[in-house]
């Protein structure tokens, strides 16, 4: 039979179809060049600018505000690793298990095998979400938690918190500080901030609604008999033998709310007290009567304050602060290395439930099926026989993620803030802390010319550190890589 | 180990139906013909599907206990889906599923609330490519008893040797337990998978293909053992090997698109087919 190809049809020429795909390769080869070239422009123009900045000092230091030179990134390290670390550890276990889920208990029933495809198919699109919508996520999911608990204020302690004393401070004649443990207690007056259960006269419990000054009388005037404004001061009164607190809402009507202790911001001075001074020791308060000269010993002006006077120049008060333990922890997670920490595990998670995807699909099926034929349980298949295999490629993808991780500055701004420096150092979970990236964000924003070069000293540690975690990443898949080729 | 007892498991039955073996092979003496036949698997009109397709139609089965049954047939018919329902291996696939009667000695296979793992301890599986884990022989044999039991250091040990001694590997590994299963050859990676099979303590192990994957030296070397492990456990052996499945079972199936097309005593299926297409196959004719 013959070929329906005819024999007299024109041939194209040899010679040029042979030169075009010359061009092709050439213009392949440059465009691909071009990448090169950029990257080490980059490289050549960060060093120049940065590298002789890179030393000891520069590396522990911290920011210094219109100081360039002495400024340093010790507790951006610190706070990246600290972050990064937080996110691996949050990240690994979930989005390990939800990638053993997806690959390894495919259900049978028709309900959880569209729950199945749900998760996989949400989990593909958010991959590619960016990571500022993160950001905002985080700000609304870990710093204030939806809103179910009540909101930290400077000065404020917040309902749920451990791991923490608190102590009032005060400034003596000397100008030293001295500190004292505050107690909680039941005050005089109570501010209503935030809505709060309440009793009317008649036994009728209801929620005492809180609305500002400045809302519109619309939103409130059905509401009047069980709402108050913002900032309004409940008295203290004793009904039956015991401690309630007594306010009247908007209409007059007058409505009762348990007393709770707590504590107050200021504390005033009245009588001495012990307190403990900047060098640790601690001594009795020496407090003088407003009408008293001030001492003009020194040490007796260090251990000296007015007492509590109307008039603002002699006025003693103390402020309440806080000193974290290293276990310090509260709810919400407000704005705190913890939510950081937490909100890029959030970011990663996608990227490191796909890489264990990948590597739990890679365990041969003849080795699931030997554990299975041999009688083991699901849980066991996958712990005896699936995860060994599988965590190398796991490990893998983790690291890749977490240099991701490393160098995200979006989402740090938006669950933190663009911190710099802290007076205290990362004291516990609940501190702020700079990160690498925020720190070269906001330096190479800063009007002073000399940050420019701090921070590119500081992108030349953050590419040291990415470069150092995948070359982790690639000697784990060599090291591990199919045992049975070497 | 304790072994459980595999009466408690057989089900016995006079089978009216079995003809004694008039031949002169040798596997049909090891059958004692006059004993009442002990049926380890009983399969009664199975039906096996994968999604719509259906696999396996109508099958009408009984295994005999520690005899050898060799399952035969062209890609596709049936054979393998057959023997991985019997301890529930098809689990893992999401759209099989089955209907009619499998039971393996009391144990109803296809009910749901089976516990497969259970199951599994009892129905031993060694599948067409040697799967040893990536760890040490010792660790690939003493898997299945530190799944099941409680076994001490020195049981375990035992048992490992006893279960290698079994599968005919002793020898070979004795002085390198504790090096990678990956380094041994691929007929030696199947006699450990053997063993490990084994040291559960099994009453049935399913074959599939058990060769398929081997040079014929070590193909030989496994069709001694399943000779040897014959009468004291019930062996299912799926092959695509004509040859094999004479010289070492006892009894032949023939399966063809999903059914049995005859079934009987190997000799007889082999030199004196009832059905035109069982002697078309065997002769080669096709397949």
């Amino acid at each position: 039979m013959n070929s329906p190809l005819k024999q007299e049809l024109e041939h194209r020429s040899e010679q040029g179809r042979t030169r075009l795909s010359g061009y092709f390769a050439v213009t392949c080869l440059l465009v691909s060049s071009l990448a090169i070239v950029i990257l080490a422009t980059l490289l050549f123009s960060i060093l120049y600018t940065g590298g002789s900045w890179l030393n000891f000092d520069f590396l522990s230091g911290t920011h210094r505000e219109n100081n360039p030179e002495e400024s340093g990134i010790g507790q951006a390290i610190i706070g990246s690793l600290v972050i990064c670390s937080i996110c691996g550890l949050a990240a690994l276990p979930i989005g390990v298990g939800t990638a053993i889920f997806l690959e390894e208990f495919q259900p049978r029933n028709r309900f959880l095998r569209m729950f199945h495809g749900l998760v996989q198919l949400n989990i593909n699109n958010l991959a590619g979400v960016p990571s500022i919508v993160y950001g905002i996520l985080g700000l609304t999911a870990f710093v204030y938690m939806f809103g179910a608990f009540n909101s930290i204020k400077v000065n404020d302690q917040p309902d749920y918190e451990f791991g923490t004393s608190y102590y009032y401070q005060v400034k003596t004649l000397g100008d030293t500080f001295v500190k004292f443990p505050a107690r909680k207690e039941i005050h005089a007056t109570f501010e209503i901030r935030n809505p709060i259960r309440a009793d009317r006269a008649n036994g009728e419990s209801f929620l005492l609604k809180v609305f500002s000054r400045s809302d519109d009388e619309k939103k409130f005037e059905n509401d009047r008999s069980s709402a108050v404004f913002r900032g309004v001061l409940a008295n203290l009164e004793t009904r039956d033998d015991q401690q309630i607190y007594v306010v009247q809402t908007m209409d007059g009507s007058e409505v009762t709310f348990p007393a709770q202790p707590s504590y107050s911001s200021f504390a005033k001075i009245l009588e001495p007290i012990e307190v403990v001074g900047p060098d640790g020791e601690s001594f009795q308060l020496n407090v003088l009567a407003k009408s008293d000269d001030v001492p003009s010993d020194e040490q007796l002006k260090a251990r000296s304050v007015f007492a509590d006077s109307p008039d603002p120049k002699r006025r003693s008060s103390a402020s309440i602060f806080s000193e974290p333990t290293p276990l310090h922890f509260h709810l919400p997670f407000s704005k705190s290395v913890l939510s950081a920490g937490l909100t890029l595990a959030l970011v990663i998670l996608p990227i490191v439930i796909i890489a264990s995807q990948e590597a739990i699909r890679g365990v041969p099926q003849t080795l699931r099926e030997a554990a299975y034929g041999m009688g083991a349980t699901r849980w066991q298949v996958v712990r005896g026989a699936v995860l060994p295999s599988a965590t190398p490629g796991i490990m893998t993808g983790a690291i890749l993620a977490m240099s991701r991780a490393v160098g995200e500055a979006a989402p740090l701004l938006a669950v933190m803030g663009g911190v710099l420096g802290t007076t205290t150092g990362l004291r516990s979970l609940m501190d702020k802390t700079p990160a690498l990236p925020v720190t070269i964000f906001k330096w190479a924003g800063d009007e002073n010319a000399g940050f420019e070069n701090t921070s590119a000293a500081a992108i030349i540690v953050l590419l040291v550190f990415l470069l150092l975690m995948n070359s982790i990443a690639i000697y784990i898949r060599y090291r591990y890589e199919s045992p049975a080729t070497k | 180990m304790t072994k459980t007892d595999e009466n408690m498991l057989a089900e016995t039955t006079t089978s009216a139906d079995e003809k004694p073996p008039t031949s002169t092979s040798a596997q049909s003496t090891a059958a004692n013909d006059n004993q009442p036949e002990v049926v380890a698997i009983h399969i009664d009109n199975f039906n096996a599907f994968y999604g719509d397709f259906q696999a396996i139609t109508d099958v009408n089965l009984k295994v005999p206990a520690r005899k050898v049954t060799a399952f035969i047939g062209p890609s596709g018919c049936g054979k393998s889906t057959l023997l991985k329902w019997c301890n529930r291996m098809n689990d893992i696939v999401p759209i099989a599923h089955a209907s009619g009667k499998l039971k393996v000695g009391d144990i109803n296979v296809l009910d749901q609330k089976t516990d497969v793992v259970s199951l599994r301890r009892r129905v031993g599986m060694v599948f067409q490519k040697a799967n040893p884990f990536p760890k040490s022989i010792y660790d690939n044999v003493a898997y299945g008893p530190r799944l099941h039991y409680k076994v001490s250091r020195n049981d375990l040990d035992d048992l490992v040797e006893w279960s290698l001694q079994k599968a005919a590997l002793w020898s070979e590994v004795k002085d390198r337990l504790h090096k990678s299963a990956l380094g041994l050859s691929g007929g030696q990676q199947q006699r450990l998978c053997i063993a490990r099979a084994i040291a559960v303590g099994p009453e049935i192990l399913l074959m599939d293909e058990p060769c398929s994957a081997l040079d014929p030296a070590s193909t030989a070397r496994i069709e001694d053992l399943i000779f040897e492990l014959r009468g004291q456990y019930t062996i299912v052996i799926v092959t695509h090997n004509m040859q094999q499945a004479a010289r070492c079972s006892d009894r032949t199936a023939f399966f063809f698109e999903g059914k049995i097309v005859e079934e009987g005593a190997t000799d007889q299926v082999f030199t004196r087919p009832q059905e035109q297409q069982t002697e078309d196959y065997v002769t080669g004719k096709f397949g």
